[in-house]
């Protein structure tokens, strides 16, 4: 609305309303004024600055004491005409500024602070704000003059006094902010940049002030949280843009070393020239220690502040000054720095972000490389930190802890490439190594770890599923730690490992941890972690640092570094220890480190210092032994990551040892080591664990044959055989044929004392074939096995014929029936179609040429069946049943060619029927199970034999044993007589059936155990005659209907016609007697598998 | 206390077949050390013993048995002979695999060939001639004929089966040391064609025979159990200097160390002996192989505590052994 736009009407309508303030001053007349200042435009107005300037003033001058509320007016419209102009005029400005000033000025006189209201303080802090804000170009530097020193100190002093002394946080806000625009730091962009001269000499008359204003500042800053944060904030910001001013680096290098006025001063001015500071070194140096003071307990008390606004504000501080001074305040770092890194982890993100920048810009302008006095505070703050890192770790909580690390970790990353310096001082390089040794000690307590085995060599084989299982369960595997639970600590020592390893001279801190690690063995595990992660860091994975290094890292120093850790990693004295209390593994061990101690006198050195010669292996150490493989183990897996394909050429010395732990017996070392190889898979790019395997075979080959030829690493070799065959397939057996002949002749020279070892191995070369040629071996057995399911549809929980067996077997009748009538339609297409494509055709005709050569597979089968006939009366029952379980496998894989087979069994026959007739009831037992494998196989070849040799012995054994049994009380369950007869009796009745035996011998086996059904034995026994029993029902169910009927019968049968004779069953009528319960148990399970099927209960028995 | 006998450094696999011969190449120094192997199968296979893989397999015989391979100067020339009545001269360079050029022996036995430097790029090579008891002298690469030994009429020595071409120190003419199937050694003179001197030193044929010509003494073996050491005096004379029982019979290749301070011998009882040269002092039985060791091979390391033995066998395998500590 501004209506007079030219000077002449706006002085029109001005005139009376000045005129009438000059007469009569009066709130209403300055109201009256400023209401019509609104209609007066900018330019217009400027004309008459000092026209309607004037009577304000003068209604400030006017001598003896003056409305409150007036003077407030009166300011507010000086501050509405400054806003909307700008002084031109010098004298205008300062005699503004100092009857601006005056308004708040005490009474002459009193000391004590001027009882102003709030209001008329606010308005002429901002008059003056709005006045420093109108000063016309250089005008406002006229104030900056040494004669204006006076006058200036006086408004510092004011605005200082009420931004301290003030409650109102306006006002306090408001000061700050005008005293921030009287130093020239305002942060609006309007203002002129001052430019080097001037930044000199208005640098020359702050100095001055800056006792005053720092110490007041720095009192605001530390003082009551209540007052918000705002004010601190200002007062921060305030403080470093006046320190950041007056002791800039560039300022002070360009002040002369010696006063050079003394000039002729004027009288007047000799007498400022005293408040006149000289920023000379001395000055310069104790201005720094005052203000490192002043610093430490600001940052000590804001780097805490409870407002995020603050922390910014002070990492904005560090900032400014560290860009501005880093030299002249160079003692303060230590403290500012330890407050910038420690904040990098703040709770609020954007903090966290603007450190990290503040800390990337320091970097990048290589502030601490160049300034090796920066780079001084950060070593000793380095060095001290580290001293105390222990103690701390100890005593502070976890958060404590990450703050601590964090700062460890700032500093390292600060100091960047400077880093080698510090690591060169000794007693740096030591003090750190020892706090991360001290830090990344494990706990080693838990018992778990040790008792974790892995049982599945038995039983579970699945290559792919357990493996899989394996590296999850691995990579998930965390370790504990004694000082510390976070993940987060772990997280930031990982970090300081790998920055020390991305910027240190690799070499220098290699061959210290290295030492460190053959030091003790309390520093090992510790120490192979460091060295795990300072190659991880060393090869600028996954480290997050600030600035690239100076230095690219050479690739063959990586894999020199690599090629010697990994040397003593896998060293024997390193590498066997002794997981698990297991005598014979011990004994391994140990033997394998004597060994090692003759065949490489070098690296049996630091065997002393090993355990192992203890007698007494306590679980702790059996912990810590687990965990220094897996760390190693890990290691070997960083270290292939870090290579990439050129870790290949060193798989060579690597992948033996890890596929040796791979089939440890320890889980957690068995899954760490898989973990590994899924590494060393990714690294190497291969596709997945068998191709690594398949593709390194020859490496492992050659190890697997050279270690075999010592006797205390067979059992190594024989797990790395065995981790071979558990992980690939059936590509890999021609490569590692020939090595399967060297651990059957490595048997043959010591079958004494290392049988099982090598059983073992055969088990699971055994299982593997038949896991890799089941298809064409196991491939008749199920498909009689389904034959034999069809015909049992009546056992319980078949009873559901679905609709498509039906279906089956009716197609099944019409194709017999159509075979029957002599008509062959498609048989060669179905058998095509029923060939597996693996498979080989000659399973079929194998039986008939007798001369074709044994495919290799099933050749080595029969070379460990040979080896098992021998075995099989071994001393030792471990052992025998070993054997029990290859052979078994043998028979399977050997199965398609019968001309072999069968004469193998021949020669098996006696060793089994030892097992069968006398040996220990657990072998009897496994002896069975191999016997019904057999018996699947070779059929009537079996059954004569079994009927005369082994049939006979154990029915007499049974019913001879069975008085015995029927007396004996609860005690008996625990001799062996009661498990070799129970043992018998849960065999036998598979047997029978598997063995499809005769009329005669099922009556002599059902003789024998209807003793057993009686009352008076064993529960154990009665439930395992009974098994027998139902077995025999599945084989002739109408002759043990019979039999058992005999014995007891429960209903009366009627003839359903009278010209029939009537059913006399001799169990008829008959008194309740011990067998009782029993038979008419079966006979009731009996009448279920009959009931379902329409034939059964209608009919009278049938021949099949 | 004797050291226990030492394993093999490690054992290349994968030729397949039986192997007949080796032959190292490590001396030049930036490339890669390899070692060549010729087997039943007429493969020549180039191991790369940093790696220790095939690297390359040279198929040129046709699948018969290769059973001599000598490096002509570095490892890119390469002359090997096999059951085809071949001898094949290879060129490897920069990863090629040809044939150059091939001699047609005519010679059904496996008498290996032996090979002598007179010249740069120029080879003597003696072989098995198509007449049964005669030897063949040639010079490469130009192939032209040196001359025939024969034999003196009456003689009845028999097939040769091992040839030694070697050079006096004095500079003149290379000599040669032929073992024949009557187990006699004969001593040639390549210029006049005549025999200078004959040695029985075995019953059986000779089956290899190593020559040391600053000792002027000679080491044969044959399918006894005896290794026969002679020398040959200032007259050309061959005499029997001593000789060395064996526990098991039959010797498949001997060969002397080339700093002629031990020498290695492959036995049929599978195992290699090693030897002192000067006194023939047994100084270990390596043991590895599970079938006749069939040849050997000493490597050409500059530097001596690299250097390798490599000993091929039967049993498809090459073990290759570090034996300097050892001597």
């Amino acid at each position: 609305m501004a209506v007079f736009d030219t000077p002449q009407e706006a002085f029109g309508a001005l005139r009376p309303f000045c005129v009438q303030l000059t007469r009569v001053q009066t709130l209403e007349n300055v109201a009256l004024l400023q209401a019509h200042l609104a209609a007066v435009s900018a330019s217009a107005l400027q004309e008459l600055q000092e026209y309607v300037l004037f009577p304000l003033r003068f209604a400030l001058k006017v001598p003896g004491p003056k409305q409150e509320r007036l003077v407030q007016s009166v300011v507010q419209c000086i501050a509405s005409v400054l806003a909307a102009t700008c002084v031109k005029k010098q004298e205008l400005l300062q005699e503004l500024f100092s009857e601006l000033c005056t308004c708040l000025s005490p009474p002459s006189g009193s000391s004590k602070p001027a009882s102003q209201s709030e209001e008329l303080k606010l308005a002429v802090i901002q008059a003056l704000h709005t006045l420093m804000h109108s000063a016309y170009g250089d005008i406002v530097l006229s104030l900056y003059q040494p004669s204006t020193l006076p006058l200036l100190g006086f408004a510092v002093s004011l605005l200082l006094g009420l931004a301290e002394k003030e409650k109102a946080k306006q006002i306090k806000i408001s000061a700050l902010k005008c005293l921030q625009v009287l130093v020239l730091q305002c942060d609006c962009q309007e203002h002129r940049h001052l430019d080097e001269d001037e930044a000199q000499r208005c640098g020359d008359l702050f100095a001055s002030f800056l006792p005053g204003i720092s110490i007041t500042l720095s009192r605001v800053i530390t003082g009551d949280i209540k007052q918000g944060h705002k004010p601190t904030v200002s007062a921060i910001r305030l403080f470093y843009l006046i320190v950041g001013l007056v002791m800039a680096d560039a300022q002070l290098a360009r002040i002369p070393k010696i006063p050079k006025n003394k000039e002729k001063l004027p009288v007047e001015q000799s007498r400022i020239s005293e408040l006149m500071v000289h920023r000379g070194p001395d000055w310069t140096k104790s201005t720094a220690e005052k203000l490192s003071l002043l610093l430490h307990k600001m940052v000590e008390f804001s780097s805490v502040h409870p407002h995020w606004k603050v922390r910014l504000e002070l990492v904005e501080l560090v900032n400014h000054l560290l860009r501005n001074c880093s030299r002249s305040l160079v003692d303060s770092f230590s403290h500012l720095l330890k407050a910038l890194v420690g904040l990098v982890n703040d709770e609020n993100s954007e903090i966290q972000s603007r450190c990290n920048e503040v800390l990337q810009g320091i970097a990048e302008q290589g502030i601490v490389a160049q300034n090796r006095a920066l780079a001084d505070v950060l070593s000793e703050n380095l060095h001290s930190l580290s001293t105390a890192l222990p103690r701390l770790m100890n005593s502070q909580d976890d958060m404590g802890k990450v703050a601590t690390l964090s700062l460890l970790l700032g500093y390292l990353k600060l100091l960047g490439p400077k880093i080698n310096t510090v690591l060169n001082s000794v007693s740096h390089l030591h003090r750190l190594s020892k706090a991360l040794i001290q830090v990344l000690e494990l706990d080693l307590t838990d018992v778990k770890i040790v008792e974790d085995r892995r049982w599945d060599c038995e039983s579970a084989y699945g290559p792919s599923g357990s493996l899989q299982h394996g590296v999850q369960a691995g990579r998930c595997q965390k370790k504990y730690f004694r000082f510390f639970t976070e993940e987060r600590v772990f997280q930031l020592l990982q970090q300081i490992c790998r920055v020390l390893g991305y910027y240190g001279n690799l070499y220098l801190l290699v061959d210290h941890f290295m030492g460190l690690y053959s030091e003790s063995g309390m520093y090992r595990k510790q120490a192979a972690m460091v060295l795990n992660e300072l190659i991880v860091g060393a090869a600028g994975v996954g480290v997050d640092v600030l600035q690239e290094r100076e230095v690219s890292l050479n690739m063959d120093d990586l894999k020199g570094s690599i090629t010697s850790i990994l040397d003593e990693y896998t060293d024997q004295a390193n590498w066997y220890l002794i997981t698990s209390i297991d005598s014979e593994e011990i004994s391994h061990e140990q033997s394998a480190q004597h060994s090692g101690l003759l065949a490489r006198p070098g690296g049996g050195c630091s065997n002393v210092l090993l355990p192992s010669l203890e007698p007494h292996v306590t679980t702790r150490t059996m912990n810590s032994n687990i965990w220094q493989i897996c760390i190693q183990l890990e290691g070997v897996g960083c270290f292939a990551a870090v290579l990439g394909k050129e870790f290949r050429l060193l798989l060579l010395s690597a992948l033996y040892p890890v596929l040796e732990k791979a089939g440890d017996k320890t889980l957690l070392i068995s899954e760490t080591a898989l973990g590994t190889l899924v590494d060393i898979c990714e690294a190497c790019s291969y596709d997945s664990v068998q191709r690594l395997i398949n593709e390194n075979s020859d490496y492992l080959v050659n190890g697997i044959s050279l270690n075999l030829r010592h006797l205390a690493h067979q059992p190594h070799a024989s797990q790395v055989l065995d981790t071979m065959l558990r992980h690939s397939d059936a590509s890999l057996l021609p490569l590692v044929e020939d090595v399967i002949q060297d651990v059957l002749s490595a048997l043959d020279l010591s079958y004494n004392n290392q049988a099982f070892t090598f059983l073992r191995v055969l088990h699971s070369v055994m299982t593997a074939l038949v896991q890799w040629f089941g298809s064409s071996c196991g491939e008749e057995h199920q498909q009689r096995q389904t034959a034999e399911r069809q015909s049992r549809t009546l056992s319980p929980g078949q009873q559901v014929v679905t609709s498509q067996e039906v279906e089956r077997f009716f197609l099944d009748y019409v194709r017999q029936k159509q075979i029957a009538e002599g008509n062959l339609p498609d048989t060669e297409d179905e058998e095509t179609d029923e060939v597996p494509p693996l498979a080989k055709p000659e399973p079929n005709n194998s039986d008939t040429e007798g001369g074709t050569p044994l495919p290799s597979h099933a050749q080595l089968a029969k070379d460990v069946m040979e080896r098992c006939i021998h075995l099989m009366s071994d001393g030792s029952l471990r052992v025998r049943l070993k054997v029990l379980d290859v052979l078994e496998l043998c028979v399977t894989v050997l199965h398609p060619h019968g001309n072999h087979l069968l004469p193998m069994a021949h020669r098996v026959w006696p060793a089994l029927v030892t097992r069968l007739i006398s040996d220990d009831p657990l072998a009897v037992l496994r002896a069975f199970k191999v016997l019904c494998t057999l018996a699947q196989k070779c059929g009537d070849f079996l059954r004569q034999r079994f009927s005369k040799d082994v049939l006979p012995k154990l029915t007499s054994s049974l019913l001879s044993q069975a008085p015995a049994s029927a007396r004996a009380g609860p005690v008996y369950n625990h001799t062996l007589a009661f498990k070799l007869q129970l043992a018998v009796l849960q065999g036998l009745g598979s047997l029978c059936e598997k063995l499809d035996m005769g009329e005669s011998d099922l009556n002599k086996v059902a003789d024998a155990c209807l003793i057993y059904l009686s009352a008076k034995q064993p529960m154990k026994l009665q439930e395992a005659a009974q098994s027998v029993f139902l077995h025999l029902m599945h084989v002739d169910p109408d002759s043990t209907w019979l039999l058992l009927n005999e014995v007891c019968c429960p209903h009366q049968y009627e003839p359903p016609h009278a010209s029939l004779q009537p059913v006399k069953l001799s169990g008829m009528g008959r008194q309740r007697n011990e067998f009782t319960d029993n038979v008419l148990l079966l006979l009731e399970r009996l009448q279920q598998q009959e009931s379902p099927t329409p034939k059964a209960g209608t009919q009278e028995p049938s021949p099949p | 206390m004797a050291l226990p006998p030492p394993d093999p450094q490690f054992v290349l696999r994968g030729t397949g077949a039986p192997v007949h011969a080796l032959r190292f190449s490590c001396g030049q120094e930036p490339a890669v050390p390899v070692l060549f192997s010729g087997s039943e199968n007429g493969f020549i296979h180039v191991w790369n013993l940093k790696t220790r893989r095939v690297d390359t397999a040279l198929d040129g015989h046709g699948r018969k048995s290769v059973y001599c391979v000598e490096t002509m100067g570095g490892k890119d020339s390469l002359l090997s002979q096999g059951r085809d009545q071949r001898i094949c001269l290879w060129d490897l360079a920069e990863g090629r695999t040809a044939v150059t050029d091939s001699i047609f022996t005519e010679n059904v036995g496996f008498c290996k060939c032996s090979l002598v430097k007179v010249a740069q790029g120029r080879w003597l090579m003696a072989m098995a001639a198509k007449a049964l008891q005669e030897v063949q002298v040639l010079e490469l690469p130009s192939k032209t004929s040196v001359c025939t030994l024969k034999p003196e009429a009456g003689a009845k020595l028999g097939m040769p089966m091992c040839l030694k071409l070697w050079q006096p120190n004095c500079g003149s003419q290379p000599l040669l040391l032929a073992g024949y199937e009557d187990g006699s050694v004969v001593l040639w003179n390549l210029s006049t064609g005549k025999a200078l001197s004959q040695l029985v030193c075995h019953q059986e044929p000779v089956m290899s025979l190593d020559f040391d010509s600053e000792k002027a003494r000679g080491i044969s073996g044959s399918s006894e159990k005896v290794l026969s050491i002679w020398s040959l005096n200032e007259q050309q004379n061959l005499q029997v200097y001593k000789t060395h029982e064996l526990v098991n019979a039959g010797i498949s290749d001997v060969t002397i160390r080339p700093d002629k301070k031990i020498l290695a011998t492959a036995g049929w009882d599978h195992r290699i002996r090693i030897f002192g040269w000067k006194k023939l002092t047994p100084l270990a039985v390596l043991d590895y192989h599970s079938a006749t060791a069939q040849c050997l091979a000493f490597s050409d390391h500059r530097r001596p505590p690299e250097r390798l033995l490599a000993a091929g066998s039967k049993d498809h395998r090459i073990s290759v052994w570090s034996i300097y500590a050892q001597t």
